[in-house]
C-alpha cells in the first residue's frame, strides 16, 4: 500500500500531538513556539498535499485521493493555517482589551489540528464507517473550542447548544446512513449508489442524512444554533466555524451526492432549489436586524450556505468545479472580514455593528480591507465574491431553475443593503471625538493585507478557476470509469 | 406470555420496530427534557438505535461481512467520546451559571 497518498493527514495529526506534547515541555514565556509549531505542521501538510501523487487508493478503496479531495483538502488547510494565524495574539495575551479565561495556546491547536485531521479523512473516505468517524473527529473538538473561555457565560452556553445539536444531527445522520447499509447490505459508497433504488426506505434515509447535514450546514430550517453559538463563541473560533464547518458539511454532502447517490442525482434538484431559496432569502433578511457584528456574520454565512448548495444541482458533476471555487473565494472573504473583526475586538473589545463608526478616519487601511471583503461577500464585480456567484448562478440556471437565479439576484441585492450598513458605519459616521489610530500586530496585519489583495485576485485571475475545473474533470473522468 | 416468546423468534421487521421506537423516545426525550444532561441521554438513546440497526441489517441483510458490527463498535467509541466532551462543556457551564434548565439558556438574545 502506498502510505504516501496519507500523509498529509498523518502531518496533521503528528502535528496536533507535537503541539500537545510541546505544551507540556515549554515554559510559559516560550508558548510562542506552540504556534510556530501548528503553522509548521499546516504548512508541511499544504506541500504533502500539493505534491501527493493524484488518483490512489489505500484500505481497499475505503481512502482515495482524486482531484476534488484534492482541492477540499487544500481548502480545509488554508482555512486551518488562518485561523491559526488569527488566534494567536488573543491566545498568547496580547489583545490590548484583557479577555479572562482564555488561552492554553498547546491545547486549543492541537484541538484544531484534530478537526482538520477528521475534515481531511472526511473528503477521502469512501465508506459509511470511515466516513462518520471522520465527521465525528472534525467536529467533537469543535464543541469543546466553542466553550473555550471557560469563565464566560455566553461561551458555554454556545457549547451547550453546539453540543446538543452537533450530537442531534450525527444521531440522524448515523440512522440515515444505517438504513441506506441495510437496503445496499454494504458499507461502501459506490456499492450503495448501484444497489439502491428509490422507494419509501431509501427516501426516509435520505431525508434523514439531509437533515443531519442540514445543521452542520445551517441549511433553513437547521439554521437556529448558528447565531447564539457564532456570537458565544471566542472570535478566532467563530471565524472558523464559519468556514470550516461549513466546508466540512459541503464536503459530506459532495461525499453523499457525487461519491454515493450520482445515479439518483437529477431526482435531488428540486429539492435543493427549494431549500437553497429558503436558506439565502431567511439568513439575508434576519441580517438586516442584527447589532452585534458576530450574529449578523453568521446570518451572512447561513446565506452563504445557501448559496454553496447550488453547486449541487447540476444535471451533471459541472457544478462541483463551480462549488470548490466559490468554497475558496468563501474562506479567503469571509476569514478576512473575520481578521478585521478579531482585530477590533482585540483592540478595543467591541461587537457592535454602531461601535465600528468612524474606523475609516482612524485606521482607513483596516477598513478599506474590510470593505473589500464585504463587498465581495455582496457580490460586486470585479470582486472575486461576484465572479463566484456568476459560476454558481449558471449552474442552477443549467439545471433549469431560472427562478432560482432570479431569487438569487434579489438576495445579493438585499445583502448589499446590510452589507453597506457596515461600510456607512466605517466611512460615513463620524468618529468619536477622541478617537485615536488603533494599533494592529504584524502578523495580524499581514494577514488581513494578503486576504485583501487575493479577494480582488481570485476575482480578476482566472487561473484559479480554470485549476478547480481541471481537478473537477480529473476526479469526474476517475469517478466515471 | 413464555410459550408464546419461546415459540416466536424475533425477525428482522421486529427488531426495526425495536430500534425506531428506541430513535422516537430518544426525540422525544430530547424535544421535552429541560436538564441538558437528560437531553444527551436522550441524544444517546438515538446513537444506539442507529447502532443497533447496524448491527441488525448485519445479520438479516448481509451476514456474509462483519462492517454492521464493526460500524456498531465504532458508533459507541464515538458515542462515549462525544458524551465526555457535552458533560464537561455541561460542568464548566454549571460552575458559572448554577443551572443546565436549557430553558434559561437564552443570554444572547438581540
Amino acid at each position: 500500500m502506498n502510505f504516501w497518498l496519507m500523509l498529509p493527514e498523518l502531518v496533521v495529526i503528528a502535528t496536533a500531538f507535537a503541539a500537545g506534547g510541546a505544551d507540556l515541555l515549554v515554559a510559559d514565556r516560550s508558548r510562542r513556539a506552540l504556534a510556530a509549531i501548528a503553522l509548521g505542521g499546516i504548512a508541511a501538510a499544504f506541500t504533502a498535499a500539493l505534491a501527493a501523487p493524484l488518483g490512489g487508493a489505500l484500505f481497499g478503496g475505503r481512502f482515495i485521493v482524486d482531484g476534488a479531495a484534492r482541492w477540499f483538502k487544500l481548502l480545509f488547510l488554508l482555512a486551518g493555517f488562518l485561523t491559526v494565524v488569527l488566534s494567536k495574539d488573543l491566545l498568547e495575551g496580547r489583545a490590548r482589551v484583557r479577555v479572562r479565561g482564555i488561552g492554553f495556546p498547546g491545547e486549543y491547536y492541537t484541538l484544531l489540528l484534530f478537526t482538520l485531521a477528521g475534515m481531511m479523512c472526511l473528503i477521502s473516505a469512501t465508506d459509511i464507517v470511515t466516513l462518520y468517524v471522520s465527521l465525528e473527529l472534525a467536529t467533537l473538538p469543535l464543541f469543546v473550542l466553542a466553550a473555550w473561555r471557560r469563565d464566560d457565560a455566553r461561551s458555554g452556553e454556545a457549547g451547550l447548544k453546539y453540543v446538543i445539536v452537533g450530537a442531534l444531527a450525527s444521531a440522524f445522520i448515523l440512522y440515515g446512513l444505517g438504513i441506506l447499509y441495510g437496503l445496499a447490505g454494504s458499507t461502501a459508497l459506490a456499492a450503495i449508489g448501484r444497489a439502491v433504488a428509490p422507494s419509501p426506505a431509501f427516501w426516509l434515509a435520505a431525508a434523514l442524512v439531509l437533515a443531519g447535514v442540514g445543521f452542520k450546514l445551517t441549511i433553513v430550517p437547521f439554521h437556529m444554533w448558528a447565531a447564539d453559538v457564532y456570537e458565544g463563541a471566542p472570535t478566532p473560533v467563530t471565524a472558523y466555524l464559519s468556514v470550516a464547518s461549513k466546508a466540512t458539511g459541503l464536503a459530506f454532502l459532495f461525499q453523499l451526492f457525487f461519491r454515493m447517490l450520482l445515479p439518483h442525482l437529477e431526482a435531488w434538484t428540486p429539492l435543493l432549489a427549494i431549500l437553497a431559496a429558503t436558506t439565502m432569502t431567511l439568513g439575508n433578511v434576519v441580517a438586516i436586524v442584527q447589532s452585534n457584528i458576530k450574529r449578523f456574520m453568521a446570518f451572512s454565512a447561513i446565506s452563504q450556505a445557501g448559496y454553496l448548495i447550488m453547486g449541487f444541482m447540476a444535471p451533471g458533476t459541472d457544478g462541483v468545479a463551480a462549488m470548490i471555487f466559490y468554497l475558496l473565494v468563501y474562506i479567503v472573504t469571509n476569514l478576512a472580514v473575520f481578521a478585521c473583526i478579531i482585530w477590533y475586538s482585540n483592540e478595543t473589545g467591541r461587537e457592535r455593528i454602531e461601535e465600528y463608526r468612524g474606523l475609516a478616519r482612524t485606521n482607513p487601511l483596516m477598513a478599506l480591507a474590510m470593505m473589500v471583503a464585504l463587498f465581495s461577500l455582496a457580490g460586486i464585480p470585479p470582486l472575486s465574491g461576484f465572479v463566484g456567484k456568476f459560476f454558481l448562478f449558471s449552474i442552477a440556471s443549467a439545471a433549469g431553475c431560472h427562478w432560482l437565479v432570479a431569487v438569487a439576484a434579489v438576495n445579493t441585492t438585499i445583502s448589499l443593503y446590510y452589507y453597506l450598513r457596515i461600510v456607512r458605519q466605517m466611512y460615513i459616521e463620524p468618529a468619536e471625538e477622541d478617537a485615536a489610530p488603533l494599533p494592529s500586530g504584524r502578523a495580524l496585519a499581514a494577514v488581513i493585507g494578503a486576504l485583501a489583495v487575493a479577494v480582488v485576485l481570485l476575482g480578476i485571475v482566472p487561473w484559479f478557476y480554470a485549476q478547480a475545473h481541471a481537478h473537477a474533470a480529473l476526479w469526474t473522468a476517475a469517478a466515471l470509469r | 406470555m413464555l410459550e408464546f416468546l419461546a415459540a416466536h423468534k424475533p425477525g428482522h421487521v421486529e427488531w426495526l420496530l425495536l430500534s425506531a421506537t428506541l430513535f422516537a423516545i430518544g426525540l422525544y426525550g430530547v424535544l421535552t427534557r429541560r436538564n441538558a444532561v437528560g437531553i444527551l441521554i436522550s441524544v444517546e438513546l438515538m446513537l444506539n438505535s442507529a447502532a443497533l440497526n447496524f448491527v441488525v441489517f448485519n445479520r438479516f441483510v448481509a451476514p456474509a461481512a462483519c462492517d454492521g458490527q464493526i460500524t456498531a463498535i465504532f458508533v459507541i467509541a464515538v458515542a462515549a467520546a462525544e458524551v465526555v466532551v457535552g458533560m464537561a462543556i455541561f460542568v464548566a457551564l454549571f460552575r458559572h451559571r448554577g443551572t443546565i434548565d436549557v430553558n434559561r439558556m437564552n443570554t444572547m438574545k438581540d
